[in-house]
């Protein structure tokens, strides 16, 4: 359809947004691509140097990509039980409250979602210090700990993977309630006449209906999971001890401005960037083939 | 699908009402309880001993009393001695309000072009706008920086707001709730003469207020919250938000438990206090945006 004759005028609408994406998000990808080629400590009086490849080999040689790249995954996976998994079992388990209580619940579950970062972050370092943080205080109290929450190398990922989900684990289990309250009744309904038992009802009826929403949060903790941790590393842990809670996103920060070595930093940037899209693309290819469509 | 979820997400009954009340489902329902209140305390209890330490004396603060005895307000003292607090807070308040104003309005053009134009490579550009979602932002953060320390910017406010100009979320969003509107009002618009720019603002805005309404509420609590770009440029106390000054009481000698709770407290408030007055409308344009 075309309302007006004037072929500029979508075009002219379009200007401010579309000008801001070439500014801030597609000139800088071919920036850092750019950088990533060059050696240079973003001094505005030190020489660029070109290196070629060599920022992309001393990276991928690096131990500490391997590491952060390792610890990307686990921040991945781990975060599945809260964003997906509880939420399913608390959204199906509750749906035949009345709404009146429902409404109440939603209220109270949906309130780390809009509490900031840092906020999340200060509040927890409060809550798990070592000293006088009520966790740990009742946790004496049980005749166990003191635990290192944040300072053992082997927990510390674990916090922060906790801190990341508590943010998330209530809006994620409003999204499947609404989704489980959006199946047609009819449905149900057809299912109870045939004999199917409560049991069978979510097992064959609701989960099979809820697939995509369970796509979509998967991709969700997966694509951003990572990313929105990124906060709580940085306030809790700036990535230690011994580098265990340092994911890629932080090791990218990490090279840019407490190294201030701008290839290494954009070399990793271009290979999250590949790896990132690919990702993508593979979750929305498996989210598309794989989600069941109502109607 | 976002409709039929958001529908829900009003009306909790729509699903219908049963009539079951054998002894066995109120089993069930005192479960669900349990199951939802444990839920609903492991997500509240955190907030409240924010603002429960926030307002311990300070001789009192490793107390584990889960009512504070007396109140004080030494704690925020302490707070507004230490940092710029009321500075810091409104510079949050200016940016968020800007980024606001400034998202809607490039995404209600874009969106416009998209909805009620069909031009050469639409779906391209659509497509490109949708996938700056894609990209992380420590991908683009050198060159942004070096870009905003080209242009003078660094520790000011405007660095905060102009990289945040434009939404891909926004746009989807606006595009999305544009093109459901009516096209013979356009057409009838267009045939009594109206230019283009008038039928936005006389006829389609006023049409859009709800998804205008919901993304402003998205929009202006993600910016509040927000901490990563502001970190990456903010020099003095002074020129930055309240994310970073919260901060300022963590550091590698220790914690001022007390000025910390207090300074995340004072951050949280104006959100919380909104979340309680709109509630309804908060959850909901959340839901809306994570449901594409």
């Amino acid at each position: 359809m075309r309302l007006w004759r004037l072929p500029l005028a979508p075009w002219l609408y379009l200007a401010p947004a579309a000008l801001s994406f070439v500014v801030w998000v597609y000139a800088p990808l071919g920036r850092a691509a750019f950088l990533s080629l060059f050696e240079w400590n973003m001094l505005p009086d030190t020489p660029i140097v070109y290196v070629g490849w060599a920022n992309f080999a001393n990276v991928l040689a690096l131990p500490k990509l391997w590491q952060a790249l390792g610890n990307t995954v686990v921040y991945m996976v781990g975060l599945l039980p809260l964003s997906v998994l509880i939420p399913f079992a608390v959204a199906l388990y509750t749906q035949d409250l009345p709404a009146r209580w429902r409404n109440l619940y939603r209220g109270m579950i949906f309130v780390p979602m809009i509490v900031a970062p840092v906020v999340a972050a200060s509040v927890w370092r409060w809550l798990l210090d070592p000293g006088h943080g009520l966790v740990n205080v009742a946790l004496k109290y049980l005749g166990v700990g003191p635990v290192g929450f944040l300072t053992d190398p082997g927990i510390a990922i674990w916090s922060i993977i906790f801190i990341t989900g508590w943010k998330l684990v209530g809006f994620s289990t409003l999204i499947v309630s609404a989704a489980n309250a959006g199946i047609n009744p009819s449905l149900i309904e057809a299912a109870r006449m045939d004999g199917a038992s409560r049991l069978g009802i979510v097992w064959h009826v609701r989960l099979p209906l809820l697939s995509s929403t369970a796509l979509f949060l998967v991709t969700l903790s997966i694509l951003l999971g990572a990313q929105w941790s990124f906060s709580t590393i940085n306030v809790l842990t700036n990535g230690g001890p011994l580098g265990s809670t340092t994911n890629i996103y932080y090791l990218l920060w990490d090279f840019g401005f407490s190294s201030l070595s701008v290839g290494w930093s954009s070399a990793s940037a271009v290979l999250l960037f590949g790896g990132f899209a690919l990702l993508a693309f593979l979750l929305f290819r498996i989210t598309d083939r794989y989600s069941f469509h109502d109607n | 699908m976002t409709t039929d979820v958001a529908t829900a997400v009003l009306l909790p009954d729509a699903r219908g009402v049963r009539g079951l009340s054998t002894s066995r489902v109120r089993g069930r329902d005192v479960l669900g309880h349990v199951v939802l209140l444990l839920l609903s305390f492991v997500c509240l209890f955190p907030v409240y001993w924010m603002l429960a330490t926030s307002l311990r004396p300070p001789n009192a603060i490793f107390d584990v009393s889960l009512w504070p005895g007396t109140a004080s307000l030494a704690n925020y003292r302490a707070t507004l001695e230490a940092i710029p607090v009321v500075q810091m807070l409104f510079n949050t308040l200016v940016v968020s309000s800007a980024v606001t104003v400034i998202q809607l309005v490039t995404a209600l053009l874009a969106g416009y072009a998209f909805a009620c134009w069909n031009f050469r490579f639409d779906r391209l550009v659509f497509t490109l706008i949708a996938l700056t979602w894609l990209v992380p932002f420590q991908v683009v953060m050198i060159p942004n920086f070096l870009l905003v320390a080209d242009l003078g910017l660094l520790d000011s406010l405007t660095a905060l707001i102009i990289p945040h100009f434009a939404s891909a979320l926004a746009v989807m969003l606006l595009a999305q709730a544009m093109r459901s509107f009516p096209l013979e009002i356009v057409e009838a618009a267009r045939i009594d003469g109206a230019g283009s720019w008038r039928l936005l603002w006389r006829v389609i805005v006023p049409n859009v207020t709800g998804a205008l309404a919901s993304l402003a509420i998205l929009i202006f609590i993600s910016t509040w919250n927000e901490y990563f770009w502001p970190l990456l440029l903010s020099r003095t106390a002074e020129n930055t938000v309240i994310q970073i000054g919260i901060q300022m009481f963590m550091t590698e000698q220790g914690n001022q438990w007390g000025p910390l709770m207090a300074a995340s407290s004072m951050a949280s408030l104006p959100i919380l206090v909104f979340y309680v007055v709109l509630q309804r409308q908060v959850v909901q344009s959340f839901m809306k945006s994570g449901l594409r």
